[in-house]
């Protein structure tokens, strides 16, 4: 638990990367040289107002740049998300960070990230450390429609890989569901991050080619260090565990998965 | 602005309420906790609490509802693991441990479990949770509510606090039963029970249907609350409910509370228990007031 910090920080970019979806960028050097990929801030406007969001939001951290800077993939959902993309650059937010538990690299294993929506925003991170890392890395990323794919210029940008893109419409990349481009040949490490169907789905492709799972978690939360106790998922052995610090990452053998 | 109450001195009015601050390690990063007037721990039952499916948290317009379900690893793990932390890192603040039990013989083996550890000061008896079947049950039973304060005041001569609920017609008539009883403070208020309906799925958001409401948005029921039950009695109060500025604290004090304590607006800020204390400070040297004490209940009611 050492090392979150607390910081008032400035906007320096946030620019519409696709429909509804914002790329968000604030310079948050010593969150961003204690982060892991995995890892979460929670972002606030603070006390002085209670326009939603009142409170903090969790957002992963989606890729850290060279100069301290983190970046968040955004995407409006309700009028607290709406307010984060009317940020514009000098506005300061309130960041708490870096939280939660992060990915854990494969050894000599190739890794196959699996992105549904927002939830493409941990792999901005975890692909370019683990290509790094030299590792063999595989990024699919899952849209309903064309409209809501994230600038795909930017995501080569920002990992060096070109992701395989899956949309329901058919109207960019390839027509279909993310987990159709999982192929268990070569025993990958798979990785997640997205709704609960594709989640859910993607469990059930790994526990049947035993395939080792990671998967970042969603859950409405409160403190993000673990006091208020509100972001709990279901455990393996039926326990309610913290998703903001015992995850938000968690193989897949330590959560329970309805059928 | 060392506060005397219950016999001993809090080198300040700020206390992190129940719920909101786990049992201090949580916020040691963030927060200088030895710094302020103290905390109270998440509640300790008996046996471990699983508490209540999600959601359990969502916010509501100015603050949050909640809906944890009193989830907490209970009285032997409390003992063994969390006090110690707080015996060791918390030597100026003062530590009240939040106590709650399904009935008078849970509350009172919690309170016989703990009394002769180290590490805190007293008690704050959790009659008032609105999120576990029978939560409210001695907060709502004036009969009732004598009957535990009565018996855990028979178990410890540690400092004992009753966290109120709110919802009852006149909180007034609880406050006294607790006086009566031997209680040496009141805690005013717990959350307010309410509902979050997602209209698109049109189901309740939280897992537990309903919850406890928090942070700005009941500030003035808990000022009010906290008014009528500084009226009704001669015990301490410790002010709880939407507190975020020394203003906000201020109101409290004013209504008759000698401590106050601070919940959601942590989650918003964690800074918020340490600039509360100086805005306190400043308020005091502002309006040439040696003592914060000379404040409480000093809201001047005028009669047209």
């Amino acid at each position: 638990m050492a090392g979150i910090l607390r910081r008032r920080v400035r906007v320096l970019a946030n620019s519409p990367a696709a429909a509804g979806t914002w790329w968000m960028e604030l310079d948050a050097p010593d969150i961003s040289e204690a982060a892991a990929p995995g890892q979460f801030v929670m972002i606030g406007f603070g006390l002085a107002g209670i326009d939603p969001p009142f409170l903090p939001r969790p957002f992963s951290i989606g890729w850290r740049g060279e100069d301290g800077r983190i970046g968040l993939l955004v995407r409006e959902f309700g009028a607290g998300t709406r307010r984060l993309a009317q940020l514009r650059p000098d506005d300061e937010v309130l960041l708490l960070g870096p939280l939660g538990r992060p990915f854990t690299l494969p050894e000599n294993r190739p890794l196959v990230c699996v992105a549904g929506g927002v939830g493409l925003a941990p792999f901005l991170f975890l692909v370019p450390e683990a290509i790094r890392a030299g590792a063999d890395v595989r990024l699919l990323y899952g849209e309903r429609s064309g409209d809501r794919v994230f600038d795909l210029d930017l995501v080569e940008r920002l990992t060096g890989l070109a992701p395989r893109v899956y949309t329901e419409d058919g109207t960019v990349g390839r027509r279909g569901l993310v987990l159709d481009g999982i192929s268990a040949e070569d025993g990958p490490e798979l990785f997640g991050c997205g709704p609960t169907p594709m989640l859910l789905a993607l469990e059930r492709l790994a526990r049947d080619a035993d395939l080792r799972l990671q998967v970042s978690v969603e859950e409405h939360m409160g403190c993000g260090i673990g006091t208020c106790q509100g972001c709990v998922v279901r455990s393996a052995d039926g326990r309610w565990i913290k998703s903001c610090t015992e995850g938000p990452v968690f193989e897949r053998r330590e959560l329970a998965w309805p059928e | 602005m060392t506060q005397t109450v219950f016999g001993v001195e809090f080198q300040g009015p700020v206390l992190l309420a129940s719920g909101t601050c786990g049992y201090g390690r949580e916020y040691a990063d963030l927060i200088p906790l030895d710094d302020i007037g103290g905390i109270v721990t998440k509640a300790v039952s008996v046996a471990p609490r699983a508490g209540n499916p999600p959601h359990r948290v969502s916010e509501t317009p100015g603050g949050m509802i909640n809906a944890i379900g009193l989830q907490n690893v209970g009285l032997e793990r409390f003992r063994a693991e969390k006090l110690p932390w707080l015996a060791e890192n918390l030597t100026r603040a003062r530590v009240l441990v939040n106590v709650v039990g399904h009935t008078v013989n849970e509350f009172a083996a919690v309170v016989r479990g703990l009394d002769d550890a180290e590490g805190f000061l007293g008690y704050e008896l959790n009659v008032s949770c609105p999120n576990v079947e029978g939560g409210t049950l001695f907060g709502t039973d004036p009969v009732a509510l004598a009957d535990l304060v009565a018996r855990i005041r028979a178990t410890t001569e540690r400092p004992l606090v009753v966290k109120l609920t709110p919802n009852v017609p006149d909180i007034g008539l609880y406050a006294r039963v607790c006086e009566e009883a031997g209680a040496d403070g009141l805690s005013a208020i717990n959350t307010f029970p309410g509902m979050l309906i997602d209209v698109e799925r049109r189901r309740p958001v939280i897992g537990n249907v309903s919850g406890g409401v928090s942070g700005p948005a009941i500030l003035p029921m808990g000022v009010y609350l906290t008014w009528q039950a500084a009226r009704a009695v001669d015990l301490p109060i410790i002010g709880i409910g939407g507190i975020r500025s020394a203003a906000d604290a201020l109101q409290y004090i004013l209504a008759g509370a000698r401590l106050v304590q601070i919940g959601t607006a942590l989650f918003v800020d964690p800074d918020v228990a340490v600039a509360v204390h100086r805005g306190l400070e400043a308020y005091l040297e502002r309006h040439a007031v040696a003592d914060l004490a000379d404040l409480v209940g000093t809201v001047e009611i005028r009669t047209p």
